[in-house]
């Protein structure tokens, strides 16, 4: 077998570090990935309880609970948290575990810079945080934070600009690591037309970062000089122009939504055929549709920015691009439904995610296409439609995935199967309570409430009671998700190497839990 | 590493131009996949898809143009 | 080659890339100036070219409402009339005022903004102090001319606008400057 690096093949014995150590000195991928998916999820719960705060408040007309400062400090930092702290941190979690076991290495190509990609995050995410307690509180002028705002906060702008600088820095680490990792590990025979599509779709999400990253970093980093250092890269008065810092950061942002969507597209995809026990319909399709995604998610950045000022043509050039860009995304769509066509299906917690999936971000797809459409935009920009779009497309897109995901290989990671009752159980409630939250947003949104506004007209009042009872269920339902995992890794029927029927992937060769290493001799692939 | 000399006549071209389009559109047969995979190499594919953006890009323009005029 | 080694290959592609965008997002700025200038968006340095002959709707007035602001630095600024009565088409001037009231020499640049918006459309600026930084000796006093015409097309149903021109200082921290006037609300 093939010496694969230092950090490797220093694992061959079998005794590693217990305690504490095992953690900080990880570099173990199996190790690392626990502890990016428990990171993520402690920052799902603080971005939650932010989230509901801001829904507690909107309960009834009138500021009852927080005061307005307070309540865009919230809004901007459940957007970062949830973001860069929760749907990020999570794919790359995911990424860890099952990519190497995907694939049949034995680890990730840079163990040791795995382990830094991960502890960086942490101080990143303590700097964030505590924000909130410096003087003049968290930053309040949206996740985007555009100037001129952005540039006059006071000093915790400089903390959360610090912030995204090292968390950047970590998912750019990362990603090197996976696509090194796809490009270079693979066992014999696993030919990249042969990779299960959730490790392509994180190949193009790494390429993605890569490309994206270092602009958000290039972005806050003229506004840390604009703030400290007197450049006037987006002060009007010294010739600069805050405009130009919507274009820079939609140009990373717009991929960034992408980065936020492909693996959960790939982990989809691995559900689906599972449970309908017929192989993906259409891999190849699906493998040149997320690519081109990637590629066009570059070129339609200004569809965010079409009430900021903008020639026709330009709005004109932006929309046609974006609307274009669902049609790649709608070939995904038929070809999950194509799959299930005629399937031998089962409805397991992990299915049910994955069709709740393809329901609901279908139409968090349509709304997008309805907010690129310049005339209607103008109308519903900066509303609650589009707080509603981005809802359905991020929690009922790349959240329930993650779900689906986590009971999909739960019993791999555990050894244990979780408990089907109650895991059907918090799909449904989540199902129910998340329609409640934000379908009702799409009619607020068409009426006119404007997003990030801690009080609101009498007219709004009722749809807005509805949406908080739902904000309320919804996040209550997770700590099911929470008690159902705990539940399953202390202890529950013992799953077999396979428990699906249907799953053809490379780790369900393995025994289950998968053994601290594996693959260490490489599996041959026909 | 590998061969760089594969030669661009016109099938070739025609083969890239192909694969570029329907990677845009999102749908490509499994058939005309294993023959991409197994004769083009990454950087014809990289290239290719760097001209079709820019094709993209420029069609767009265009087309955006003849509407505002 | 072994794996060890195709894999640094690799991440020093990877850095190299990345490093490259990030450049790239710095670029970005550059490129942006020039598209603004090519197209000729937001340009505010620049004087407008006017259509010869113009015709002055003499039937209708606009009256035009001078403003004058400065913003952290110590100068006086006024427009010499408050405002002023037009015909649309017509070419008229307008005189301003700043003094320096410090002891230090101070480079200035004035920044116009239209009430209501739409008036940027329609006003063609031939002169004005906006288009270059003024630099003012300690305790000099200066008179400045703008000169101008608004289009005929100006929608009918405007008519009154504002005209305002607010002075920032060049060369300093212009952010720290806006923080500690209090003009966090
Ligand atoms: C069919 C594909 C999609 C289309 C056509 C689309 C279109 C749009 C448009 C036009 C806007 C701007 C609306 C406005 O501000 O007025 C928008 C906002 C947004 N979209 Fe999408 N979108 C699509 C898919 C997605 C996906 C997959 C994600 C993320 C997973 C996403 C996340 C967002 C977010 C976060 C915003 C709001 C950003 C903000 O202002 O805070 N979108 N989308
Ligand atoms: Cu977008």
């Amino acid at each position: 077998m093939a010496a694969v690096d230092h950090d490797i093949a220093h694992a061959h014995d079998d005794h590693h570090p217990t305690g504490l150590m095992r953690w900080i000195g990880a570099t173990n991928h199996k190790d690392i990935g626990t502890m990016y998916l428990w990171f993520s999820f402690i920052m799902f719960l603080t971005g939650g309880v932010m989230a509901l705060t801001i829904r507690a408040e909107l309960f009834q007309p009138g500021i009852q609970i927080v005061n307005p400062e307070l309540f865009n400090q919230l809004t901007t930092m459940h957007g970062l948290v949830m973001v860069f702290g929760a749907i990020m941190p999570a794919f790359v979690g995911f990424a860890n575990w099952q990519i190497p076991m995907m694939i049949g290495a034995p680890d990730m190509a840079f163990a040791r810079m795995n382990n830094w990609s991960f502890w960086l995050l942490v101080p990143a995410a303590l700097l964030l945080i505590s924000s909130f307690f410096v003087p003049g509180g968290a930053p309040a002028g949206g996740w985007t934070i555009y100037p001129p705002l952005s540039v006059q906060m006071g000093m915790g702008m400089d903390m959360a600009i610090f912030a995204l600088h090292i968390m950047g820095a970590a998912s750019i680490m990362g990603s090197i690591n996976i696509i090194t990792t796809v490009l270079n590990m693979r066992a014999p025979g696993m030919t990249l037309m042969k990779m299960p599509l959730f490790v392509w779709t994180w190949l193009i999400t790494a390429y993605l970062l890569v490309l994206a990253m270092p602009v958000l970093a290039g972005a806050i980093t003229m506004l840390l000089t604009d703030r400290n250092f007197g450049t006037n890269f987006f002060n009007a008065a010294g010739g600069g122009d805050p405009v130009m810092f919507q274009h820079i950061f939609w140009f990373f942002g717009h991929p960034e939504v992408y980065i936020m969507i492909l693996p959960a597209f790939g982990i989809v995809s691995e559900i689906i055929p599972t449970f309908a026990r017929k192989p993906l319909f259409g891999y190849s399709s699906m493998v040149y549709a997320t690519a081109s995604i990637a590629i066009l998610s570059c070129i339609v950045w200004a569809h965010h920015m079409f009430t900021a000022g903008m020639p026709a043509a330009g709005q004109l050039f932006f929309m046609y691009a974006t609307m274009l860009i669902a049609v790649p995304t709608g070939v995904k769509v038929f070809n999950w439904t194509a799959t299930m066509w005629r399937g031998s299906m089962t409805f397991e917690t992990p299915m049910l995610f994955a069709i709740g999936f393809i329901f609901l971000f279908t139409i968090g797809g349509f709304s997008g296409v309805i907010c690129a459409i310049v005339p209607i935009d103008i109308q519903v920009q900066d509303t609650y439609y589009v707080i509603a779009h981005f809802h359905y497309v991020l929690v009922s897109g790349a959240l329930f995935a993650l779900f689906g995901g986590t009971y999909y290989w739960l019993p791999k990671w555990t050894g244990h199967m979780y408990d089907e009752t109650l895991g059907k159980w918090h799909f449904w409630l989540s199902m129910f309570f998340f329609n409640l939250a934000f379908f009702v947003q799409h009619f607020l949104g068409l009426a006119g409430m404007p997003r990030r506004v801690p009080d609101y007209a009498l007219q709004f009042a009722d749809f807005n009671m509805i949406s908080s009872i739902g904000a309320f269920g919804f996040g209550l339902t997770q700590l099911l998700f929470l008690y159902v995992v705990l539940k399953c890794i202390r202890g529950g029927e013992k799953a077999p190497a396979s428990p699906w029927e249907g799953a053809k992937t490379l780790e369900w060769t393995l025994p289950s839990p998968a053994p601290y290493h594996s693959f260490e001799t490489p599996p041959v692939v026909k | 590493m590998k061969e760089k000399k594969a030669k661009l006549d016109g099938g070739k071209l025609l083969q890239i131009s192909g694969a570029v389009f329907w990677a845009f559109f999102g749908v490509r047969k499994q058939s005309d996949l294993e023959l991409d995979a197994s004769t083009l190499t990454p950087a014809q594919v990289i290239i290719g898809g760097i001209v079709g953006a820019a094709l993209f890009v420029g069609s767009l323009m265009l087309l955006v143009s003849l509407v505002t005029s | 080659m072994n794996v060890v080694n195709a894999n640094s290959v690799v991440m020093k592609k990877l850095l190299v890339f990345t490093v490259v965008m990030f450049v790239f997002g710095f670029a970005l700025v550059p490129f942006y100036e020039k598209i603004c200038e090519v197209t000729g968006l937001n340009n505010l340095l620049q004087a407008d070219t006017l259509v010869e002959n113009p015709q002055v709707d003499t039937a209708r007035w606009v009256t035009i409402e001078l403003d004058a602001n400065v913003r952290g630095l110590p100068w006086q600024f006024k427009p010499l009339q408050r405002s002023v009565s037009v015909h649309p088409g017509e070419m008229v001037q307008v005189m301003y005022e700043i003094s320096n009231n410090s002891n230090r020499e101070i480079n200035g640049q004035a920044i116009p903004s239209y009430s209501p918006q739409l008036l940027a459309k329609h006003l063609k600026k031939l002169e004005c102090f906006c288009f270059s930084k003024q630099v003012l000796k300690p305790n000099e006093v200066r008179q400045m001319p703008v000169q101008f015409m608004i289009e005929s097309n100006l929608p009918a149903d405007i008519n009154t606008v504002t005209i305002s021109y607010t002075f920032f200082e060049l060369g300093t921290n212009n952010a720290a400057a806006m923080r500690d006037s209090g003009n966090r609300s």
